[in-house]
């Protein structure tokens, strides 16, 4: 794996939890899976109110755009506010929601673009 | 004529726009003088202040824009590339900043570099575009390695050629990570990037090879003044006209979009769309109309430079609730000078009061009080940035302004005793 797409890996985890303490969040666990070309991040909330998830739905499902990836990636992790998920969001493909029980499960998955 | 519309604003109108500037270059002057004035702009050593009205003449000048405008256009036409924020306000920046310092010559030479590095790093070209439309900004640096050093062409052409590619190949690893020192409030943040290098390269010409880089430039010419306001004027109306007709009811939308903080990475394109980001495209040049105006600014290739990168950020960051409160602080320094000096402000301290706004996020953050007070340290900054880097970044506000972020950022989080405030959704 490119050094590149490990500090973007590392750095999605880091925002994800900051956003998630940042809104209250008290319990919560970011399982990460690297496989050959996709990551996946799995989030499971005890108790994710509505809007706040449809922030989430809005601010990540966004296109994936390689050319901002490249340009603004270090800005992730390091934020000050709790919009930084726009950034975010330019390097997801794809996000995923699940309710189990009283538990949401979300599930982000980005796709490897650099070459070893 | 519905569909040939429908082209234009998902073009952001460009085309328009290059065909206004491609037209009134004929227009304002004769086919030989033009032929003539672009020989010059070519040779020139374009380091700041290269005002090409003043090496060229007006008609070589919008030539020389609308061909640069039109070689990218291509160039992003060819890589499949939509129009996004960052690609409009590179789009419009190369096109400013072809009124002084940027031309054909000086700016293949840094592409060439960030294609081997895209190549070297197994990705496609177009991932880098943001940082190849911003990328020409350290073009001098190839023009005065030719034409500046007395150098003869053996030596001084593949010196050039090939310190531009090496500055084009470093420039997107160097800049992704600079991103970082102002958090993303500088907006000019590869201007940034190129200021160090361009330190780096004032450092060795000036120590290695005794050169004295403040020979060239600083001759600006003023004449054309009434014509590029009203090139203004008119470009602004285009913008707004066309996001009004895309939708009658797009001001509705302007208070969300003046609620966002402006801070990089911000596609008003892609978030707010096509029709409200012409609108703030629109009003930014007007914005910058009034400032000069009021001022007595006279337009120079320099502070059209100006006008038009503010008009490109309009799609990326910038709008007049977090533009005009560090204009107004750059401009109290601007006033200042005659009764603290004695002498007139300087061009470089004029069109300061535009590119400030690189730090409009700042403002956009902190607040109308703090946005003013990091205006002022800015135009007071921007002087010195000049001489650091030897007038090879002709971004040298995007240099200045990495600093004010990086110093004042963390001072005013501190002040305000920060509250993680929330953009509404």
């Amino acid at each position: 794996m490119k050094h590149i797409e490990v500090k973007i890996i590392s750095k999605i985890i880091r925002e994800l939890s900051h956003f998630l303490i940042t809104h209250g969040f008290k319990n919560f666990q970011i399982e990460t899976n690297i496989e050959s070309k996709v990551t996946y991040f799995k989030i499971t909330l005890d108790d994710l109110k509505p809007p706040l998830l449809e922030k989430m739905k809005e601010r990540i499902s966004r296109e994936r755009e390689l050319e901002v990836e490249t340009y603004g990636w270090e800005l992730l992790g390091d934020t000050d506010e709790k919009n930084e998920l726009d950034v975010l969001g330019l390097l997801i493909d794809k996000i995923e929601f699940q309710k189990i029980g009283e538990k949401t499960r979300i599930t982000l998955s980005r796709e490897s673009r650099y070459k070893d | 004529m519905k569909t040939l519309y429908l082209k234009l604003k998902g073009r952001m109108m460009m085309p328009i726009i290059f065909l206004l500037l491609f037209g009134l270059a004929f227009y304002f002057d004769s086919l030989t003088n033009i032929y003539h004035g672009y020989l010059n702009i070519l040779r020139s050593p374009s380091v700041l202040i290269s005002d090409y009205l003043e090496i060229g003449g007006l008609g070589a000048t919008l030539f020389n824009v609308a061909t640069i405008m039109l070689i990218n256009i291509i160039m992003l036409h060819q890589l499949k590339l939509k129009m996004t924020g960052p690609i409009f306000a590179g789009l419009l920046t190369i096109a400013g900043f072809s009124f002084f310092g940027k031309n054909i010559f000086n700016t293949i030479p840094i592409y060439i570099g960030i294609y081997l590095y895209a190549r070297y790093q197994k990705l496609e070209f177009k991932s880098f575009i943001i940082v190849v439309l911003f990328s020409t900004g350290i073009s001098p640096i190839v023009s005065f390695l030719i034409f500046g050093t007395g150098w003869s062409y053996w030596i001084g052409v593949p010196a050039g050629f090939l310190v531009g590619i090496i500055t084009g190949f470093v420039l997107p690893a160097l800049s992704a990570h600079t991103i970082r020192f102002h958090k993303g409030y500088n907006l000019y943040n590869i201007g940034f990037a190129m200021g160090i290098l361009s330190m780096l390269y004032a450092a060795m010409l000036t120590t290695m090879f005794d050169f004295d880089l403040f020979t060239f430039g600083g001759d600006t010419n003023e004449a054309f003044h009434f014509e590029l306001l009203l090139l203004t004027v008119v470009m602004s109306s285009v913008f707004i006209i066309g996001g009004y007709l895309a939708n009658p009811a797009v001001f509705k939308k302007y208070p969300k979009l003046m609620r966002r903080t402006g801070r990089a990475v911000s596609d008003f394109i892609r978030d707010e769309g096509n029709d409200i980001s012409m609108v703030n495209v629109g009003v930014m040049g007007l914005v910058s109309v009034v400032f000069i105006v009021v001022l007595g600014i006279r337009i120079n290739g320099a502070v059209m430079g100006g006008i038009l990168t503010v008009m490109g950020f309009g799609a990326f960051g910038k709008h007049p609730a977090n533009s005009i409160p560090v204009m107004l602080g750059a401009t109290i320094w601007f006033l200042l000078v005659p009764i603290v000096t004695g002498e007139e402000a300087s061009v470089g301290l004029a069109i300061a009061i535009l590119f400030v706004t690189a730090i409009s996020p700042i403002a956009g953050r902190f607040g109308i009080v703090f946005g003013i007070f990091a205006g002022f340290v800015h135009i007071v900054i921007t002087p010195f940035t000049y001489t650091f880097q030897g007038g090879f970044d002709l971004y040298n506000n995007g240099f200045a302004a990495g600093f004010v972020a990086a110093l004042l950022v963390p001072i005013f989080e501190f002040l305000k005793k920060d509250v993680l405030e929330e953009e509404e959704v």
